[in-house]
């Protein structure tokens, strides 16, 4: 959780910067990956054919899966809000790195769909602003097919302006409830409301 | 429950009871057709000639200046207070203060105690009874020094609005040939424990009541041409379905439900068809949807947002709101989805298309200075008018006669539901300060 937390922030102070934002994006995710893959399988191989090092290994062999289960449950519910600006339904640049970490958890999480709901600030007319919600949640969802996740796998609904995250008339606040918010519908996994 | 014995008079109130009591409605059918023929038959004693006093179809009209007397007996006061305020309303007559009058209450009318006074017509009236009350009216015409009408009211004590209103709606339509809308009722949206519900009350914000329907939220309901019959959207457990509620039975259907979101918009002038904005299969766009035969047809089909069809009142055009340039403007078709023209140019915010009963002007919502307010224009795209400034503006339909246009507005803090004169003149809240209300709409009849 923490550590995905770093990693969406240190995203967003980057975003300032194109070039580097890239790199990083492309860095720090492919870092985790390849930890997690080389910590598991290790184990397993070298606990084999190498007795010789067994005071070593068996403290590898029980901590790593330890740390991998704290790691994944948490990502699982907690994905952030992706925001958008007014009166628009186009994927920010802000919220690209959220869909990404999306479409990678998607590749691990085999099974599991997800509900997009499109959501607006209070401004504008009830029925448009419905349509738009629904427009903010199917660029989200068009945004993470393209990125590889099976469009089986994302459902969306919009809530225009009913269910606002913030009620004061602020712009901060305004922003808050232009967003798309994800819940995540494996039965296993308690949606959040 | 209290089931407002209401003024026999008016046939329209046959169906008007269904809401309030199914049982009640037939015992009171049969008794307002039979009262309603023995009104018309006796009462009326000077209705034949055809005079209109003010002419409300000219532009420049000038107001009839008109003397409402307290009635005598019980309740008396407050009839002449709900006819004068309703008729003030319209802004067709000058109500003249019941402090110069010289003519009491008590006395017959004499025209010249009313000339002085600078009076055109009087309202004298009576009520008898106690519970069930008996109210006369009188109207006289001071230049020609005669009766207009005299007409007998019966209503229960709890009634008494519904009595009043009746008498100035028989007022209106003697002075100007047309009919009040003083019974007409609003279907509107309101907030009660953060969900959204079906509300219904008389055009004067009294009589709020709350329909049954099950949801979270609803949108904006829109009323069939008579009156029994109320459409609407409504999002329950994840799926926006469109709903059709039947006042006679006070049931409630679903008519079109699909994945997506989907919302109606109103009735063509036949009452059977509907045309509704959907997002069924992906295809975005707008649909007309035969209700007795389930019969779906696609009229548009788009990647951009397309919503808030209007079926204009003669059932040829449909307004509706899309994106297509760039910002949400007011865009009309044929009935099949051919020649589409923009509407609106101003501002980059226009929305909420509702026709003029005439078909001449369309209501809407415009940004303007950041602010959402009520305009009008005409089909053509001429003739652009803003009508409200204070604080933010929606939702704008007008009343089934077009004289008047209901909305919804922040302006006092609390959203609430006002009312003006098609010309933007008068508006006032009918709804309680308490009440988060949106999305009005004003019953045909």
């Amino acid at each position: 959780m923490k550590r995905f937390l770093v990693l969406v922030f240190a995203l967003g102070f980057i975003f300032a910067g194109c070039a580097e934002k890239q790199a990083v994006k492309a860095e720090q995710p492919a870092m985790q990956e390849t930890a997690q893959k080389a910590a598991v399988p290790e184990p397993v191989k070298k606990a084999e054919p190498a007795p010789v090092a067994a005071k070593e290994e068996p403290k590898r062999v029980e901590t790593v899966p330890v740390t991998e289960v704290v790691e994944a449950k948490p990502v699982m519910t907690t994905f952030e809000n992706i925001h958008f600006d007014f009166d628009k339904y186009n994927i920010r640049d802000d919220a690209k790195p959220t869909l990404k970490v999306m479409s990678d958890w998607f590749v691990k999480n085999k099974s599991a769909k997800m509900l997009l709901e499109g959501h607006c600030d209070e401004r504008g007319t009830n029925e448009y602003n419905l349509a738009l919600g629904e427009r903010r949640a199917k660029s989200t969802r068009d945004y993470l097919v393209s990125s590889g996740v099976g469009k089986d796998r994302l459902d969306m609904i919009s809530f225009g302006e009913e269910r606002p995250l913030c009620k004061e008339q602020t712009e901060e606040c305004w922003q808050k409830n232009r967003r798309v918010q994800f819940i995540i519908k494996n039965a296993s996994e308690g949606s959040r409301k | 429950m209290k089931t407002g014995v209401r003024c026999q008079v008016s046939g329209v109130s046959k169906k008007r009871k269904k809401v309030l009591c199914p049982l009640a409605l037939l015992l009171f059918c049969s008794f307002a057709l039979f009262l309603l023929f023995t009104i018309h038959c006796s009462l009326f004693t000077a209705a034949a000639e055809a005079k209109v006093y003010v002419d409300i179809t000219s532009p420049e009209v000038k107001k009839l200046p008109i003397a409402i007397q307290e009635f005598n007996g019980k309740e008396g006061k407050n009839i002449a207070d709900i006819i004068r305020e309703d008729l003030d309303f319209t802004g067709f007559f000058l109500c003249l203060d019941r402090a110069m009058y010289i003519e009491s209450s008590l006395q017959a009318f004499n025209s010249k105690n009313w000339t002085v006074v600078g009076a055109e017509a009087v309202v004298k009236g009576n009520v008898n009874g106690e519970q069930n009350l008996i109210v006369t009216a009188s109207f006289y015409d001071v230049f020609e020094n005669r009766e207009l009408f005299k007409k007998e009211y019966k209503g229960e004590k709890g009634s008494v609005r519904q009595l009043a209103h009746s008498i100035s709606n028989d007022i209106y339509k003697h002075i100007t040939g047309e009919n009040g809308i003083f019974r007409t009722r609003i279907a509107f949206v309101a907030e009660d424990e953060d969900k959204k519900g079906l509300y219904i009350m008389d055009w004067d914000g009294t009589g709020i009541k709350r329909l049954g329907i099950k949801g979270d939220f609803v949108l904006s309901p829109h009323w069939s041409k008579d009156g029994a019959r109320l459409l609407y959207s409504s999002e329950r457990g994840g799926k926006w379905g469109i709903y059709l509620l039947d006042f006679t039975k006070m049931t409630e259907r679903n008519i079109f439900e699909a994945k997506g979101l989907n919302m109606t918009g109103n009735f063509f002038p036949d009452g059977d068809e509907i045309m509704l904005a959907s997002s069924k299969d992906e295809t975005y766009g707008l649909y007309s949807l035969r209700i007795s035969e389930s019969r779906l047809t696609r009229i548009t089909s788009t990647r951009w947002i397309e919503v808030s069809p209007a079926v204009s009142p003669d059932g040829k055009l449909v307004a509706f709101v899309s994106d297509k340039g760039g910002t949400p403007q007011i865009y009309i078709m044929s009935k099949n989805g051919y020649d589409i023209r923009r509407v609106t140019f101003e501002g980059s915010y226009n929305t909420s298309p509702g026709w003029a009963p005439t078909g001449e002007n369309i209501v809407f919502v415009g940004r303007s200075s950041g602010k959402h307010q009520i305009f009008t224009i005409n089909p053509d795209g001429a003739g652009l008018k803003q009508l409200t400034d204070r604080g933010n503006n929606e939702d704008p339909s007008f009343s089934y006669d077009g004289r008047f246009i209901i909305f919804s507005s922040d302006r006092e803090g609390v959203n609430g539901i006002y009312i003006m004169r098609a010309n933007g003149e008068s508006q006032k809240r009918i709804t309680p300060a308490w009440l988060r209300a949106f999305g009005p709409r004003w019953s045909p009849n």
